[in-house]
């Protein structure tokens, strides 16, 4: 199957070539076989990726252990769920998987889009085709999972050879989020390929700016939204696995994750300028190209050992790879804009300051800032060692002091900008319209202020929270108010009417709910306390109101690990409450340790329960506990945000009614150019 | 008269703004000088045996080598009442300038603190500059627009207007 595997991935290499190379020879000839052919050698390679990928799974699951990845990231006891997540464990099965889920979306788009958009189509394959053959050429000629494992003789010959057992997985991987969180990660970063290829594409065709933005736009939204699941599932897997009672630490991995959100969001806002306004079309087509380059930088930077972290793959030399990929992608995208800028014009005017456009301008700022500020802060170190020969670090308080006043200010546009209108605010709307959120927002930090709460930031934040929340709320009831006048049905039936009947606008407002509720547990992070002591049997502690009380300490053998469990019982106010077993968990095949927090969550606080292990004075086990407020609102916030996005995604009921009915223009003298109702209709805030 | 459906209105924003008084705690805890000053140390540099490189009081790597052996001697120095200049001091004696979680103010490293300010003071000033120049561009001038509404039908241009005034209100 190994080679039945290398031979599927070297099949789809040559394809992909072809792909490429037929693609650039189809748009200059405009042959309509050819166009044909390349989309079938396109859909030929996905076919074979996905081979390449069954082929590597099926040797996981049936232990074959000739194969050094298998050998370095299976074994037998290794449960089956596990051996799914083992694929991408590794530098050479997640580059594997990076193509497999490529060629997902990939396929997606050329069977999707088969018979639409006939001018667009071979630009948009020719540039997958192009961001295929580079992974391929790496799964094919540089990190191969398909090595057999070898032995070097005593003659200098290579033997092959098989092991009866494998190494196993990293025990921090075995933990049911890391069969979750990479896959969604993963087709967050694969994803924005889609969003690339069509402006890309549609640059070089000078497509009509309208087509393009809105097929680019529902592609950016499903990337989108499997980058935020994958950036939360991370932050949710960190704080529930690795013991150390945080979620976020800015660590190299996980502010190369965040980069490509931080532009995509900005993007999923600019690109209501251009549909509703005809601007900003440069800033668009440059927004998507970068959220692209830094998808292509964040796996770099996880690969090549550029940057320290404990989260990264191990050091290899994929590096120059990947900087030659960047820079060819660079100077095509720079290419293409020089060439047909003229394309780009903006086609209105700005009538007021005070507009929904002007505060999109700053949400795109704000958003830009924060995602320089995180670049340069990661990449900091390496150039200060290049100009001073010192090596320094950039840790959490410098992203903290720089990123926290930024992420205010983006939540107070959050509020602002869906109350401004288009075009121009009058004084009185704007009086109408932020008087009440003001209001809750002002009182609730009068409210706080007077209960003790004093953590500056916290306090803006939470202002800043309930201000966006009363703006939202006051939303859906004006337009739920209009339905009812005429319908008579309830408040939550026409607020439900009311979201289907413009899913993107009031999609959008449910993600910034979201948002609100991922800024209020963030808030929590002020307060959170820990306590940590070596225990004897029968000792307590005190954390907050709870008291734990170690009631003893067990062992109990696993199929792939032995867990020494500790036994501690929770009490509130001198009453039962449950029982906690943190533990800590020894991998049998690699001598490794892992850790399982217990955890007790409520939408007020997490009780968070660590075994640290044993104090080498006096061998007491050591219980750290941490009372840490509002986490849960941070993954809750995670799935709102998620159900929003497919929400914005979903077709607008009454779009569908209304152009069911709507009476064909008649034709249109030659050359002229009005925005389609679906465009109209679509192009909501 | 206040109407029934603003009374409602008014209790729900009110019950919004007494939301976190319920699920915020009152005060901070009071953090401890050891956490404090850990806060600003990073452990698993100057070693060859671990390069995690995470805040000393809140490592997560599992199995770190360096952050129990690097917290003892903090908590033994914050013990000794040792000031905390002189603690951060001993560490990078010990460890090097990169066992600082942040970078010096001073020197090539005050860059890393003025550029996100500078990006950010930049921004606005580019934000501002495109916006006075989008207002001062004259509506014929806009690519298009004018070239394409002289084509258009009275009829045509009076539905597209319909659409977009229905799909921009406030």
């Amino acid at each position: 199957m190994d080679v039945f595997g290398s031979f599927a991935l070297i099949l789809a290499f040559v394809c992909a070539a072809y792909a490429f190379a037929g693609g650039i020879a189809a748009i200059v000839t405009r042959h309509p076989l050819l166009i044909k052919s390349t989309r079938q050698a396109g859909i030929a390679t996905c076919c074979l990726i996905f081979l390449g990928t069954f082929s590597l799974e099926y040797l996981f699951f049936t232990d074959n252990f000739s194969v050094a990845y298998v050998v370095s990231h299976s074994n037998r006891d290794l449960s089956t769920f596990y051996k799914v997540a083992a694929l991408w464990s590794g530098m050479e099965g997640s580059l594997l998987f990076w193509s497999f889920l490529l060629a997902i979306y990939v396929i997606s788009v050329l069977i999707a889009y088969r018979n639409k958009n006939g001018e667009l189509m071979p630009y948009v394959g020719m540039v997958m085709a192009g961001v295929q053959l580079f992974f391929l050429t790496l799964n094919n000629f540089v990190e191969s999972p398909f090595k057999a494992l070898g032995v070097s003789g005593a003659d200098g010959v290579m033997n092959f050879v098989s092991r009866t057992d494998g190494n196993g997985l990293n025990p921090l991987l075995q933990y049911p989020e890391m069969v979750i969180h990479p896959p969604n990660l993963y087709s967050g970063y694969t994803g924005f390929t889609i969003p690339f290829a069509f402006a890309l594409g549609a640059l070089l065709a000078r497509y009509p700016g309208e087509k393009w933005i809105h097929l680019t736009r529902k592609w950016t939204m499903i990337a989108w939204m499997f980058q935020s699941a994958g950036i939360v599932l991370g932050a949710h897997w960190a704080y529930a696995v690795l013991g150390w009672g945080g979620y976020w630490g800015w660590d190299p991995v996980e502010n190369a994750s965040l980069l490509p959100w931080l532009t995509g969001t900005a993007f999923l806002h600019s690109v209501m300028m251009q549909e509703k306004r005809g601007m900003m079309k440069v800033w668009n087509v440059w927004l998507v190209f970068c959220t692209f380059l830094l998808c292509i930088l964040g796996t770099f930077l996880t690969r090549s050992g550029v940057v320290s972290s404990v989260h990264a793959f191990a050091q290899s030399n994929i590096g120059p790879w990947f900087v030659g990929f960047m820079g060819i992608v660079l100077l095509v995208c720079l290419g293409a804009y020089l060439k047909n800028r003229d394309y780009l014009k903006s086609e209105n005017q700005l009538d007021s300051v005070i507009s929904r456009e002007s505060s999109f301008l700053f949400n795109n700022l704000v958003l830009l800032v924060l995602c320089i500020a995180v670049l340069s802060g990661t990449l900091f170190p390496v150039f200060s060692e290049w100009f001073t020969g010192d090596r320094i670090s950039v840790g959490a308080p410098f992203f903290n002091k720089v990123n926290i006043p930024a992420g205010l200010l983006l939540l107070f546009l959050t509020g602002v900008g869906p109350l401004l209108a288009w075009r121009k605010t009058s004084t009185e709307s704007m009086k109408r319209n932020f008087g009440g959120p003001l209001a809750v927002g002002l009182l609730t930090g009068v409210i706080a202020f007077g209960f003790g709460f004093r953590a500056f930031y916290s306090l803006i934040c939470l202002i800043l929270c309930m201000f966006v929340a009363a703006t939202i709320v006051l939303e859906f009831y004006r337009g739920a108010k209009v339905i009812r006048a005429r319908s008579g049905a309830s408040f939550a039936a026409c607020a439900i009417d009311l979201t289907m009947r413009n899913t993107r606008r009031y999609g959008g407002y449910i993600v910034h709910v979201g948002m609100v509720f991922v800024f209020i547990g963030l808030s929590g992070a002020a307060f959170n306390r820990d306590i940590q002591k070596g225990m004897q049997i029968g000792q307590s502690m005190q954390i907050g109101p709870y008291t734990l009380v170690l009631q003893g300490a067990d062992s109990k053998p696993e199929k792939n690990y032995t867990a020494q469990r500790m036994l501690v019982e929770v009490l509130r106010d001198n009453k039962p409450m449950m029982m906690m077993f943190p533990e800590k968990r020894n991998f049998v095949t690699n001598k490794e340790n892992g850790t399982m927090v217990a955890i007790y969550s409520t939408l007020k606080e997490d009780l968070y329960v660590v075994f640290a292990g044993e104090d080498p004075e006096t061998n007491l086990p050591v219980i750290h506990a941490f009372l840490n407020p509002l986490v849960k609102w941070i993954w809750f916030g995670g799935v709102v945000v998620v159900f929003g996005t497919i929400v914005a995604l979903l077709p607008n009921r009454r779009a569908v009614l209304v152009l069911a009915g709507a009476p064909q223009p008649a034709a249109h003298p030659a050359g002229q150019r009005l925005p389609s109702p679906v465009a109209l209709r679509e192009g909501h805030d | 008269m206040i109407k029934r459906g603003q009374l409602v209105a008014m209790a729900a924003l009110l019950a919004l703004a007494i939301l976190p008084v319920w699920i915020l705690p009152a005060g901070a805890q009071q953090t401890d000088r050891a956490k404090q000053i850990g806060g600003k140390l990073v452990c698993g540099v100057g070693t060859s045996m671990c390069n995690c490189r995470q805040i000393l009081t809140q490592c997560n790597h599992v199995g770190c080598m360096n952050s129990s052996a690097m917290l003892k001697t903090l908590d033994q120095k914050v013990g000794k009442g040792d000031a905390e200049e002189s603690i951060l001091q001993a560490f990078i004696l010990e460890y090097g300038r990169e066992v600082l979680a942040e970078p010096p103010k001073s020197g090539f490293n005050m860059i890393a603190w003025l550029m996100p300010s500078f990006y950010l003071l930049g921004g606005m000033v580019l934000v501002v500059l495109v916006i006075s120049r989008w207002r001062r561009r004259p509506a014929a001038q806009a690519a298009g627009t004018s070239a394409a509404a002289s084509q258009l039908s009275p009829e045509l241009l009076e539905r597209a207007r319909a659409e977009a005034a229905r799909e921009t209100e406030d």
